[in-house]
């Protein structure tokens, strides 16, 4: 349990630098498309968390990441609105038989339908928010809606290619 | 009264929500200022020491290009040493030129960070050298020769320049030909093309002219590259043209920071002509 703890925090910490070092640099034609893949620790907690600590968790690292980029709480919003969808994602995904308590919601786990809905769905949510308050007015609604859609797609697909790079079915849950 | 908390260990998580959203968009919102207060975060040692050590990396990948930068100037610069003229005057001059006093030094300065956001219509650029490097808020920054922006914070060792990039720039130029004078802006969109306004009908400017700094500002001296003209659109009374800038902002790795030395001169003296007016009113 202090371990999964320990690799959740380090996970989290890991992702945001890596989002502002290298990720948020790459200027995707022109700045149409840019993943924010730092969410992924947020969707990568693991199905006990209490919905008080997931939406905790959220306003941290969405804290911490406006501190590297935008204004100041941008992120915030945006990373609180998803803390409170991933459980509600979750519980309408739920298998019959429910969860089990220390599992994590990977795609070997749960497979890549139910993986991709659940990351889909939420990334949706979080770059919608995101890009709605950054743009504050909806003055070009149909080049921000691309914008959502495609830097959505880049962000997913960052994610999947990172759960086939970094777990394998047979490690251990953590 | 047991209702109520009932209720509210119901839906403590939704409350919970509502809290810490209503936070969230309370920091947002309550920053009216933040273009400025985000100029001072990213200036802050913290962020900048972060943002140093990646611009060491993608320098270090870009060091073929940089040399061959460097021995273009290199070459340039020799070709204007003393010894490469040929003295066309016999007579003995004085070697002390009392003629000319400095008023614009250059310093360099690395650019450690980039930043774009479209949606704001911004881009702002973090440099290496602050107030233990002599570099003040207010000074013109320069990059190959072509105006880059100006410094508008900085902390010990970082800068943030506001760039030609930011719609708050503003800054007077003219058209080389015929030197009438506008002002040069940018409103968003293509980070190489700027505006210029204000430049009056009857000035005859063609495609492919070039614009400069007019030297009314303290942060440029005159002549300064700034821009090609690359379209013409007629507004009411004036030209507006389209100029594709000189300096390419997503190349930029060195700049010079330009400091004024007659600057506080300038503005004490147009300082007291001001009060002097004023009291005479």
């Amino acid at each position: 349990m202090p371990q999964a703890i320990l690799i959740n925090i380090v996970r989290i910490l890991f992702l945001i630098l890596l989002q502002s070092v290298v990720v948020s640099r790459m200027l995707l034609v022109d700045g149409l498309i840019l993943p924010w893949i730092y969410i992924f620790g947020i969707l990568m907690l693991p199905f006990a968390t209490p919905r008080w600590l997931v939406l905790l968790i959220s306003f941290t690292v969405g804290l911490i990441m406006d501190y590297f980029s935008g204004p100041l709480g941008l992120h915030t919003t945006a990373c609180v609105t998803l803390g409170f969808a991933q459980p509600i994602v979750q519980r309408f995904l739920a298998p019959r038989e429910g969860y089990e308590t220390t599992q994590r919601p990977t795609l070997q786990r749960m497979g890549l339908a139910w993986y991709i809905t659940y990351a889909g769905v939420l990334t949706l949510i979080h770059h919608g928010w995101l890009f709605f308050m950054e743009a504050y007015s909806f003055s070009n609604f149909f080049y921000q809606l691309l914008h959502i859609l495609l830097s959505g797609a880049a962000t997913l697909l960052l994610m999947t290619i990172g759960q086939y790079l970094i777990y394998n079915s047979k490690s251990t849950e953590l | 009264m047991r209702n109520i908390i009932g209720l509210i260990s119901k839906y403590y998580v939704f409350l919970m929500f509502l809290g810490l959203q209503v936070l969230a968009l309370y920091i947002l919102f309550a920053n009216n200022n933040y273009h400025s207060s985000e100029f001072i975060r990213q200036s802050s040692d913290m962020v900048g020491s972060i943002f140093s050590k990646r611009a060491e990396l993608s320098e270090y990948l870009r060091l073929r290009e940089i040399n061959d930068q460097v021995s273009l100037d290199n070459a340039q610069l020799r070709s204007q040493r003393s010894e490469n003229f040929y003295v066309q005057r016999t007579e003995v001059d004085t070697l002390q030129d009392t003629t000319a006093k400095q008023r614009f030094t250059y310093r360099s300065a690395k650019v450690v960070n980039y930043s774009v956001n479209r949606e704001q219509n911004y881009v702002y650029l973090t440099l290496d050298r602050g107030t233990m490097g002599d570099v003040k808020a207010e000074m013109g920054v320069i990059a190959n020769g072509a105006v880059v922006g100006k410094i508008v914070s900085v902390s010990e060792h970082f800068a943030v320049v506001m760039p030609v990039l930011h719609k708050d720039f503003r800054t007077s130029v003219k058209h080389k030909n015929s030197g009438f004078t506008g002002y040069l802006v940018w409103r968003g969109g293509d980070p190489s093309i700027a505006d210029v306004i204000e430049i009056t009908r009857s000035a005859p400017v063609a495609l492919g002219d070039t614009i400069f700094t007019t030297g009314n500002s303290s942060y440029f001296p005159r002549n300064l590259l700034v821009g090609i003209v690359e379209r013409i659109e007629e507004d009411k009374d004036f030209h507006l043209l389209k100029i594709r800038l000189a300096a390419d902002f997503r190349k930029i790795d060195y700049v010079e920071v330009i400091s004024d030395l007659m600057r506080y001169e300038q503005e004490n003296l147009e300082q007291q002509v001001e009060n002097a007016t004023s009291h005479s009113n």
